[in-house]
């Protein structure tokens, strides 16, 4: 089933490119592009797209509440990074892609997105964000607390923190059990594991 | 059989009836069933069971908040490390062992890359538990009985060991229990196993329920006990 994409970057450049690959990956059979956030509620309300890209620069981070709020349609949300942004508002997004990601990845990841439940409908507290589940891998391939935060820039308060979300979320405690979980959800391969 | 307090006089089959729970029990008190009607009080006598104690072991068992303050100096102590050795025995040789074979047939039919995962994860998880129950066996209880003989016999040696370090070892065994539970209901995919995966999460809660009694146990009944053996043979030095 094919779905409908709205982009929000001000880069033409880097617009026009996701824009190409979007259209190469088949999975959307619209594709509508914004260079400015100004419009955004309302394209969003009016066109209710099932992925809306958005460079996260150009928003801040009580943009989803808003955009649950303002338009009662939620969309997955994807992040097109090519700067440094803030945790917090990275955890709002339901995917991250890099701008040096390679094509094929991108189609991965969107595949994984269209298919993906949205946050909103089913238990919008017990899906792991995609932050978690960097903090997640690390953790299970045996690095300590410190370890992660210096792999991931953040403090190690944080890891600590996103370890309890991730316990909390799963209800799973223990790293061995974590290990299992992440290989069960295709986080972690087999062959990552020494 | 929530909140209900057995008492001597009950029928020992209407406790079974009542809580199947309360079965498990019988085989550490060497009862077999097959008893009829009689009364918890008529069976205690005829295999010369401390009545108290064998209703403050099914109280303790079928109800979580059952705090027996005024019995606990009367309880033999003896028969308590026996009684929990006999539940160890049963851990060991018939409860870890249908829980391993279950689980071995589980993985055979699984077909799935977490599958190595999953076994590393459950032998972890069996050979903490052996080695609490050894630990238990081979250091805490011996500690205890040799307390119990210093206390009538003030004399002999008294050890630098307190019972107290024996009281946080519980946590990590409940917790990995709990994960395993997890894993097979919420995450682990479908998988073509019939019942398999249902029999093993039966005898999880049922594991679970019996080793959080068996801690309940330790950490409300024995360790009291034990700590106020120590504060006495303390005074006495």
């Amino acid at each position: 089933m094919a779905a409908s994409v709205i982009i929000v970057e001000n880069s033409e450049i880097i617009r026009k490119g996701m824009v190409d690959i979007l259209q190469g990956s088949g999975l959307f059979d619209r594709i509508r592009e914004l260079s400015c956030a100004a419009n955004m509620m309302e394209m969003v309300s009016r066109y209710q797209p099932d992925v809306l890209f958005i460079n996260p620069s150009m928003i801040d981070g009580q943009y989803r509440t808003q955009l649950v709020n303002g338009t009662g349609h939620t969309p997955k949300l994807a992040a097109i990074i090519y700067s440094f942004h803030d945790e917090a508002l990275m955890d709002a997004f339901d995917e991250v892609f890099p701008i040096n990601d390679s094509r094929p990845r991108i189609i991965k990841k969107l595949n994984a997105l269209v298919k993906k439940e949205t946050r909103g409908k089913t238990n919008p507290d017990n899906r792991l964000t995609p932050r978690e589940i960097a903090v997640l891998k690390l953790l299970v391939k045996g690095h300590s607390n410190k370890e992660v935060s210096g792999k991931l820039f953040i403090s190690t308060h944080t890891v600590i923190s996103h370890r309890k979300n991730i316990i909390r979320k799963l209800n799973i405690k223990s790293i061995a059990g974590l290990t299992v979980y992440a290989i069960l959800n295709g986080i972690l391969g087999i062959d990552e594991l020494e | 059989m929530k909140d209900i307090v057995v008492s001597a006089s009950m029928k020992m089959a209407d406790i079974i009836m009542a809580d199947q729970r309360a079965m498990q029990l019988m085989p550490r008190f060497g009862i077999d069933l097959g008893f009829g009607d009689k009364t918890i009080k008529e069976i205690c006598r005829e295999r010369s069971i401390d009545p108290d104690f064998f209703l403050l072991m099914v109280n303790i068992f079928l109800n979580p908040h059952y705090f027996p303050n005024k019995k606990l100096k009367s309880v033999d102590v003896e028969l308590l490390l026996l009684y929990l050795a006999n539940a160890h025995e049963y851990y060991i040789g018939e409860k870890i062992p249908r829980l391993c074979s279950l689980v071995e047939q589980f993985l055979k039919v699984l077909n799935h890359p977490a599958k190595i995962q999953l076994q590393t994860f459950f032998n972890e998880y069996i050979r903490e538990v052996l080695e609490h129950i050894e630990y238990e066996e081979k250091v805490a209880f011996p500690y205890i009985k040799k307390l119990l003989l210093q206390e009538e016999n003030p004399e002999s040696n008294f050890q630098e060991y307190t019972i107290l370090e024996f009281d946080e070892r519980h946590d990590n065994i409940e917790e990995k229990l709990s994960d395993l539970k997890n894993l097979l209901i919420k995450y682990f995919p479908p998988s073509n196993d019939r019942y398999l995966r249902i029999d093993i999460l039966n005898e999880l809660f049922d594991l679970e329920q019996d080793l959080i009694n068996h801690a309940r146990l330790e950490d409300k009944v024995l360790i009291p006990i034990v700590q106020e053996i120590e504060k006495d043979i303390l005074k006495k030095k």
